[in-house]
């Protein structure tokens, strides 16, 4: 009796929806980004995309929006599964109205996860990830208090991981005033090495178990 | 112990197995389990799935399954409790008590602070009427009732994200906990901690999976050789079905009731 019976071929499993891990990457495509700093940036993204998919768990679990800050604030990819990820080509232009950009990525996270809550999708902590090489410019200072302020309760209420990326000429004690988690600075133009590191990250995120802290991987490509 | 097992009906399959990601970094199983059948058809299970994070989430889950089934297994556990939900429900939370009282004194005796022993824990009682349930953080317990009826007794619990759980070990873990009395005609019982929750639960409705389930109980309905039973579990556990999606440690106890 017991012969025939092969649980692994008789049981069936609940095909329950992937958890999602959802990363904003909030960039600055300001004037002052022109040339060399926005191409090697897209070179970046294209190499997060490449990333990403090696690891099938995270191609299904990572979910990537991006937005850019510069005159205006433009959703250019809404939350897509790492897999399904078209990484955009950005240009440069205007000023760097980050206070908005700051309020758009956390409304956009807020709303994703209300959207996995209506439909019973499991997620983790979710990441957003400021690249800028200068500071806020061309908006009041009341919306970058109020911004700043908004991220600090956030991260406090444990809704969101904010890291703040600082590439060359950044002004790294204003960022540092802004965001909760110290900047990095990147070396150089580094891009392909953070977002190769950015991809390990929330590929060990994506695997972690119920109640895992996860420790991240070394960062090789920055600075504090 | 063998004299209760021979003349009850009850039949009980379980198993604890390492997951694939923990065999890759070299981690011990950080799931336990452990069950007794007690005189007059009284079934206890315990089971745990020690923290991930704590650095003896291992030893956490062992001493509480152990510790609370050793506490059962010595009272007296009568008519008279069984036929009322808030005994049934006190007995559980003293249970629980007891268990974190283990925990909590094993790490002092080792020099370690009560959270690097941080487990979850799932303790169940059945009776072939009754079915009594308290969980403390995630994990499923389950209950099928002679009309074919399978009730979700608990649900897994973990905070708004999916990698956050409480624990026993935890300040307001008794405040945390599921207790759940089921009065039915029992006829199976099934518990299982968070690696196999995604395939033995339809997450969205909160409703236990009936084709997940159901092939598991036929199982145990007809086991005649425990140790046979218990292989053909471990293999199931390990197959590629499983590992594909998920990589956790995987725990499950199964029992069934010949009425």
């Amino acid at each position: 009796m017991l012969d025939t019976l092969k649980l692994d071929e008789v049981v069936e499993f609940a095909e329950n929806p992937e958890p999602r891990c959802p990363c904003v990457l909030l960039l600055d495509t300001s004037g002052s980004m022109q040339g060399e700093r926005i191409e090697a940036l897209n070179q970046g993204l294209l190499s997060l995309k490449d990333e990403l998919v090696k690891n099938s768990l995270a191609a299904r679990r990572v979910e990537v929006a991006v937005i850019t800050f510069d005159t205006s604030i433009t959703v250019v990819q809404d939350f897509i599964t790492a897999d399904q990820f078209n990484p955009p080509i950005l240009t440069a232009q205007g000023l760097t109205t980050m206070g908005a950009g700051i309020n758009k990525a956390l409304d956009m996270i807020q709303e994703r996860k209300s959207q996995y809550r209506n439909n019973g999708i499991a997620y983790y902590r979710p990441w957003v990830f400021m690249i800028t090489d200068g500071e806020p410019q061309g908006e009041l200072e009341s919306v970058i208090e109020k911004a700043s302020e908004r991220l600090q309760g956030d991260e406090a209420n444990k809704r969101v991981a904010f890291f703040t990326v600082g590439v060359e000429n950044a002004n790294m004690t204003r960022l540092n005033q802004i965001a909760v988690r110290t900047p990095l600075k990147l070396n150089g133009l580094n891009f392909i090495e953070m977002f190769v590191w950015l991809s390990a990250s929330m590929s060990v995120v994506s695997h972690s178990q119920l109640d895992e802290q996860v420790a991240l991987p070394p960062i090789g490509w920055g600075s504090v | 112990m063998n004299t209760f097992r021979q003349i009850s009906q009850w039949r009980v399959v379980a198993a604890s197995v390492c997951g694939t990601s923990h065999l890759k970094n070299k981690q011990l199983c950080q799931d336990a389990h452990d069950w007794q059948i007690l005189p007059n058809n009284v079934l206890v299970i315990a089971v745990a799935d020690g923290a991930g994070s704590a650095s003896l989430g291992q030893v956490g889950a062992k001493i509480a399954v152990e510790a609370a089934i050793a506490h059962l297994a010595y009272q007296e556990i009568s008519d008279e409790i069984l036929a009322q939900d808030l005994l049934l429900s006190d007995l559980l939370t003293q249970t629980t008590l007891v268990a974190r009282k283990s925990v909590i004194a094993e790490a002092a005796a080792c020099n370690h602070e009560p959270h690097d022993l941080a487990t979850t824990l799932i303790i169940m009682l059945a009776t072939p009427f009754v079915v009594a349930v308290s969980q403390i953080g995630d994990g499923l317990a389950v209950a099928q009732d002679s009309t074919g009826g399978l009730s979700a007794l608990t649900v897994p619990k973990c905070g708004e994200y999916i990698n956050e759980t409480t624990f026993l070990t935890a300040a307001d873990a008794l405040n945390t906990a599921q207790i759940k009395v089921w009065r039915e005609k029992i006829v199976n019982i099934g518990v299982l901690t968070d690696g196999l929750q995604m395939l033995a639960l339809n997450m969205i409705v909160g409703e236990p999976h009936k084709p997940f389930f159901l092939p598991l109980f036929a199982f145990v309905a007809q086991t005649e050789d425990k140790l046979i039973a218990q292989e053909e579990l471990v293999k199931f556990l390990c197959s590629e079905r499983i590992s594909q999606r998920t990589d956790d440690d995987l725990t499950l106890v199964i029992a069934a009731f010949h009425h």
